[in-house]
């Protein structure tokens, strides 16, 4: 009985161990077999940053532009209104969206469009055995397949964060228009609140969520198995466990970020 | 031209066939006819409350500890470290929550829907299902959006909870720069029960939303195995987007013209 409740406990933990095991084993392969030459993947790696740009870049703009005219637009600006200080909405952009919403959004959007697409495509090459045929002829699945798409989805979601920040300003200058304030004070607050280390911040907490979105979901793709079902279960699976790390990964991040950079969180 | 215009009309010929899908889902649910299948419904409550759970509720935990370190951050830079709990009140209750939980259905929930239903529709099982006299969508659809609607209200209350004892983590013990006391003034001051209906109506909204497409795109996935797998990605991608624009229509229509705080004229 006190056996069965551990097993019934424990298993599913035990099993997410070794998942996250064998998803660092196959990070550390990854960056090692896209160091070490030769470098076959040029062809696929161009193709997977086109793919992932014409999927993305529409759910993004329209989620960007939303979340930013809801959250902190409509909120924060209901709030400052109330002091007579709509013209700090600016200001409280940069926290907003170039720290949180620009990053996070990014990344939910490329793992729910991107990664999702990847997983499928890699679990149905590799129920149809594609992945073993590949093998069997020489060609080594990590190198042509998985290094392709961790540098495109790396790159892209980089990329992708600064037009997320661009998408996102415009919903806070909708949310400003429609308190009626001149938009003047919301771009010199949002100008003289930015920093550098904002930028670089986002934009390399962007990159590591392409990362782990991208080795997520190659893994979950090319452990698929089970048939029918077992396609739509990696992708089921990849894209829960993408979207926790990448929070967890996130609250890691921004709270280094804070904590050892304390000009960033200074008001001017 | 034709080609340009073919991508939107695609988007809004989908978007026809999902209305009138869930139109006929609903109609099943409020005619009462699911109630023929009450057994299935609560076979499937049991899976969500077993399944999804915890994953959901960790999500919202994890939100709500970032929603307290920028809030904690945030008014030690304007200079009113205590007041905290108002960052930590409106982030969580109003706008964080109901995205955690959109995400995270959509990821754990919706996707597993198309997975499984998507699995009996290129078996054949749902045909079977027909033969044998069993209505499908009665027995496949509506009982799942029945089981949403019994088990996710209590389910997203608990979440809002995960989320306040997050940010009070956040705020008082880690970076402590105000005592639980004056926390919690603050934070219950600036929040009251409307606030958590409307919250609950959001999180709702995009559930349904959610289980909707998600039975939509399993119901009607097609081309073997490789097809299940496309149809749980594209309806990943009606979810994200279709969750970040019911958060902006709730915070619009629930506070866009009213902020409800207990202070100013």
């Amino acid at each position: 009985m006190v056996r069965a409740t551990a097993d019934r406990a424990f298993l599913p933990v035990k099993n997410l161990l070794e998942q996250v095991g064998d998803m660092m084993i196959l990070t550390g392969k990854t960056v090692m077999s896209a160091l070490r030459p030769p470098y076959p993947y040029g062809g696929e790696f161009v193709n997977q940053f086109l793919f992932a740009l014409r999927l993305c870049w529409f759910p993004l703009v329209l989620s960007m532009v939303a979340v930013d005219y809801g959250a902190p637009g409509l909120q924060a600006g209901n709030f400052l209104v109330l002091f007579g200080a709509i013209d700090r909405l600016g200001g409280f952009f940069v926290l907003a969206t170039i720290r949180e919403f620009a990053p996070n959004v990014t990344a939910i959007i490329v793992a729910g469009v991107a990664g999702t697409a990847i997983t499928a495509d890699l679990g149905a090459r590799k129920i149809r055995e594609e992945l073993d045929a590949l093998q069997v002829l020489g060609v080594d699945p990590v190198k042509n397949l998985v290094v392709p798409r961790f540098l495109a989805l790396m790159v892209i979601t980089g990329l992708f964060d600064a037009f997320a920040i661009i998408a996102g300003l415009s919903g806070g200058v909708l949310a400003s228009l429609s308190f009626k304030a001149p938009l003047g004070p919301f771009f010199a607050t949002l100008l003289t609140n930015a920093s550098t280390t904002d930028l670089w911040g986002s934009v390399v907490k962007c990159t590591m969520f392409g990362a782990i979105v991208a080795i997520v979901c190659c893994y979950k793709g090319m452990t698929a198995s089970g048939g029918a079902e077992g396609v739509g279960r990696a992708v089921n699976s990849a894209v829960v466990i993408a979207t926790t790390g990448v929070f967890a990964f996130n609250y890691v991040f921004t709270q280094t970020l804070l904590a050892t950079h304390p000009e960033i969180s200074v008001i001017k | 031209m034709g080609r340009i215009l073919a991508a939107p009309r695609d988007w809004v010929a989908s978007l026809g066939d999902i209305a009138q899908f869930s139109a006929r889902v609903f109609y099943e649910v409020f005619g009462l006819r699911v109630f023929r299948f009450f057994g299935e419904a609560l076979r499937q409550a049991g899976v969500l409350i077993l399944g999804s759970t915890m994953v959901i509720w960790s999500l919202a935990f994890i939100l709500g500890l970032q929603c307290g370190i920028e809030g904690a951050y945030f008014n030690r830079s304007v200079g009113a470290p205590a007041y905290a709990g108002v960052f930590s009140a409106w982030c969580d209750l109003r706008e964080i929550m109901p995205y955690a939980f959109g995400y995270m259905m959509s990821a754990k929930v919706g996707t597993g829907l198309v997975a499984e239903i998507g699995a009996m529709r290129i078996t054949d099982e749902i045909d079977a299902l027909e033969v044998m006299g069993i209505s499908s969508m009665t027995f496949l659809c509506a009982t799942r959006l029945l089981a949403a609607f019994m088990v996710l209200p209590f389910m997203y209350l608990a979440a809002v909870g995960a989320g306040f004892f997050a940010s009070y983590l956040a705020v008082v013990e880690q970076i402590g720069e105000v005592s639980s006391g004056g926390f919690f003034l603050i934070f219950w001051m600036f929040q009251n029960p409307p606030d958590l209906l409307y919250s609950l109506i959001k999180g709702m909204a995009m559930a349904t939303m959610i289980v909707l497409v998600g039975t939509y795109y399993g119901y009607t996935a097609g081309g073997g195995p490789v097809g299940v797998g496309t149809a749980t990605a594209k309806s990943m991608v009606l979810n994200v987007v279709g969750v970040h624009l019911i958060g902006m229509l709730g915070t619009q229509i629930f506070w866009g013209s009213d902020p409800r705080a207990p202070i100013g004229g």
